[in-house]
């Protein structure tokens, strides 16, 4: 199995409003793979469909060289947005039947759930009612029920939206161990900063459409090679003597002063085909003492604003404000 | 193979949560001493409230007050005095209103006399009044109600009091006039022996049980039917809602067919349903059996008579398939209805229609009844929502073949698989939506997603 997942061209149109417009991409297996996009993008839409909740008007969808339906959900462990266990269900029991019907034995499924539980630190409280539990304790339980099965592809939702601090760490850590134990981690999310840390690979959504996907390493590696250097200077007489070097229209394309809290004195963009090492040497002329010279690697954030834009991101609100009045 | 585990397993856990509840351990032992209470409180309070009955007796024939007052003694262990003829009415009416005693019997003189049977006898009567010095009217009433023996109390409305009263003037007065034209006692008692009359259902063909027995089973299946399914009926809407507010649903749309979702909620609630029913069913069975001794133990003789009469193995075999193909029909609509609301308080408004649909097919089953063979009924009995309740009495008062029955039940099958699946279908788009409840129009486009 070379794909854990592929989703080629998928569109989905609900009454007027397009969801989902031609969306494509590959899973690896052994991958965390992120799908990066603004609230109504169709991140969700597109989930719901790999799930066969709802089907694709066009478009295939491939899970381990399955289409989506019974044999597949076996494969799948699916934590939605929207998530809840029956309240008036036991904690153990409420595990024991999510495994049941993604194909577990009964016995199977209570063994493992009773070590989920146990690994969990819920162990003493699974013959509790989950509406007994907090909702903190109620997250975790969620965890163990959608991974019970130890699917293949794990599929997440926003799963950091309503977490607290210590259950995003164990979600964190849960993620890394199936990424080692060589399985695939599917997850959607606008928040950005988690996404950077646990994403080996990342396909950006925005008003239904693919922006960008790819290697996360080399999406950002192609971003920093777009000339961007943080900047550094060791007193007020180098900053004077910087200044006339970066007025250079043909070395320098922009500048920008430094962000709140940065080190850096200012960030300045190369003009064209300009190398780092050229603008390191004239101001070494110039006799500017530095301090800071970096080549900026963007964050995935500045990536995503920069390829979706603010507009965007405000326009895909809107839309979505209107599918639910709709 | 896989739907047919996973609809197990879903069926298996609404069933558990049922059965485990206090609640429903409580209502599955309480129901059959509710059912108890049902036949022993009325038959009590109608014993009570004929016996130990308090009245008087104004006789004026002297012939009729001491063996009315016998017979009612004897019998029904009323306290009976027969006060003197002159007595006034004004007397007996005080002693009523002071509670002394329930009512009284007043005879005229001329109870024993029978009512002119012809216009010409009528016609001296109100002339002997008119004679006396009444007024026309006055005279005119007289001469219609000579003879009559009036009963007035503080308990005249009970339809048992007023029987009790009947029976035994009835009896005395026909005695009465027997001995009067000197028929020979033993001849009279001969004569007055009630005639022992029974009624029978038949269509000509096949020669049903008792009329009223088969017609009461089929009411009260219909009846019991109707409560099962609005408390389980509504039990599975209830769940689907509570899938929704809990938000479990995406992770059980993901895990399993939502139409395999929908049949194991139906099986499991109604396995519920059933098994409380027919704990119900069994205990109410015994009790019937056995309800004259068991009024016996509550002190309570003389009720329990006449038995309801035994159902044909076939029969049998057809009420019990429309009950759980109804059962399943019904709770295939809640559950739709379920996946069109979001929140419990919504769903008052959506299961009207619903419940208004099961209590027609009940309010007709008196056209089954009265007509088994008519249109309305071969019609009515075809249409899913009414067969459950209308073909099972149709077939047992002989008013359906069993072809018929069999063309009825696949047409009930077929359109409860349909529901079911529509049912599935709205609620995996139900999944999409919060709020707003969908319009008719909207609810077919979710059909077609």
């Amino acid at each position: 199995m070379s794909i854990a997942l592929s989703v080629r061209g998928i569109v989905k149109q609900f009454g007027n409003h397009l969801a989902v417009d031609d969306v494509s991409f590959e899973v690896k297996p052994g991958v965390v793979y992120g799908i990066l996009g603004p609230n109504g993008a169709g991140k969700t839409t597109t989930l719901r469909m790999i799930n066969d909740i709802i089907k694709p008007d066009r478009g295939a969808i491939e899970i381990g060289g399955l289409p989506p339906g019974i044999e597949a959900a076996k494969k799948i462990g699916y934590l939605p947005e929207e998530r809840g266990l029956y309240p008036k269900m036991r904690v153990l029991d409420a595990i024991e039947f999510l495994g049941e019907l993604r194909g577990l034995t009964r016995r199977d499924a209570k063994a493992r759930g009773t070590q989920w539980l146990d690994k969990l630190g819920l162990g003493q409280w699974k013959a509790n009612k989950v509406q007994d539990l907090s909702k903190g304790m109620q997250q975790k339980v969620q965890f163990a029920a959608a991974l019970i099965h130890e699917p293949e592809l794990v599929i997440l939702d926003e799963p950091w939206s309503g977490l607290d601090p210590i259950n995003a760490e164990v979600l964190r850590e849960t993620v890394e161990e199936i990424r080692r134990s060589g399985r695939t981690v599917l997850f959607s999310t606008h928040q950005m900063e988690q996404a950077e840390k646990v994403c080996d690979a990342v396909c950006i959504i925005a008003r239904g459409k693919n922006v960008l996907d790819g290697n996360l390493r080399e999406i950002k590696e192609a971003s920093a090679s777009e000339g961007l250097i943080a900047l550094g200077f060791t007193d007020a007489a180098s900053r004077e003597l910087a200044d006339k070097v970066l007025a250079d229209k043909e070395l320098i394309s922009d500048k920008t002063p430094p962000r709140a809290g940065d080190v850096a004195d200012c960030e300045v963009k190369l003009a064209g085909s300009i190398e780092s090492k050229l603008l390191l040497t004239r101001l070494l002329d110039a006799g500017v003492g530095i301090r800071l010279f970096e080549v900026v690697t963007p964050t995935l954030h500045q990536i995503f604003v920069a390829r979706v834009g603010d507009t965007a991101a405000i326009a895909a609100r809107n839309d979505e404000e209107t599918l639910q009045h709709d | 193979m896989t739907d047919l585990r996973a609809m197990l397993v879903v069926a298996r856990r609404e069933l558990l949560e049922r059965v485990k509840t206090k609640l429903f351990v409580f209502a599955t032992l309480a129901g059959p001493l509710f059912m108890i209470a049902m036949i022993v409180v009325p038959a009590a309070i109608a014993a009570s409230s004929t016996a130990g009955n308090q009245i008087d007796i104004i006789d004026k024939t002297n012939r009729l007050g001491v063996p009315i007052a016998q017979e009612l003694q004897s019998k029904y262990d009323w306290k009976v005095t027969v006060v003197p003829a002159d007595t006034p009415d004004a007397v007996e009416l005080a002693k009523i209103s002071k509670n002394q005693i329930n009512g009284f019997i007043s005879i005229p003189a001329n109870a024993l006399d029978s009512t002119p049977d012809d216009t010409a006898a009528f016609l001296q009567l109100v002339a002997g009044r008119l004679a006396t010095g009444d007024s026309f009217g006055e005279a005119f009433i007289k001469a219609a109600t000579t003879g009559e023996i009036a009963y007035r109390g503080d308990n005249a409305s009970s339809q048992g009091i007023t029987a009790i009263v009947r029976n035994a003037i009835n009896q005395s007065v026909r005695k009465a006039r027997g001995e009067r034209e000197k028929v020979d006692a033993k001849k009279l008692d001969q004569i007055l022996q009630p005639a022992n009359v029974g009624t029978y259902h038949t269509t000509g063909e096949t020669e049903g049980s008792s009329g009223t027995g088969a017609f009461l089973i089929a009411y009260i299946l219909a009846i019991i039917l109707y409560m099962v399914i609005t408390l389980y009926g509504v039990g599975v809407m209830r769940s689907v809602i509570t899938e929704k507010t809990s938000r479990v649903m995406e992770m059980m749309v993901a895990a399993v067919k939502p139409r395999v979702l929908m049949a194991g909620k139906i099986l499991g609630v109604g396995g519920a349903g059933m098994i409380q029913i027919s704990i119900w069913l069994a205990m109410g069975a015994a009790m019937l059996a056995y309800r004259g001794e068991l009024l016996g133990l509550f002190g309570i003789k003389g009720a329990g008579e006449g038995s309801l009469p035994p159902l044909a193995a076939v029969e049998i075999a057809i009420v019990l398939g429309y009950f759980i193909l109804g059962f399943f029909f019904y709770s295939a609509m809640y559950a739709a209805v379920g996946a069109m609301v979001s929140s419990e308080q919504d769903s008052q408004q959506v299961q009207m229609p619903v419940t208004m649909l099961m209590v027609v097919g009940v309010l007709c089953l008196q056209v089954v009844s009265n007509a088994p063979r008519g249109s309305a009924s071969t019609v009515m009995s075809n249409v899913p929502l009414w067969s459950p309740m209308l073909m099972p009495m149709r077939y047992v008062l002989g008013g359906a073949t069993l072809g018929e029955v069999a063309i009825s039940l696949a047409i009930l099958l077929i359109s409860t698989l349909l529901v079911v699946r529509a049912a599935g279908k709205i609620y995996r788009v139900g999944v999409l939506m919060y709020g707003k409840r969908p319009g008719l129009r909207e609810l077919v486009r979710w059909l077609r997603y």
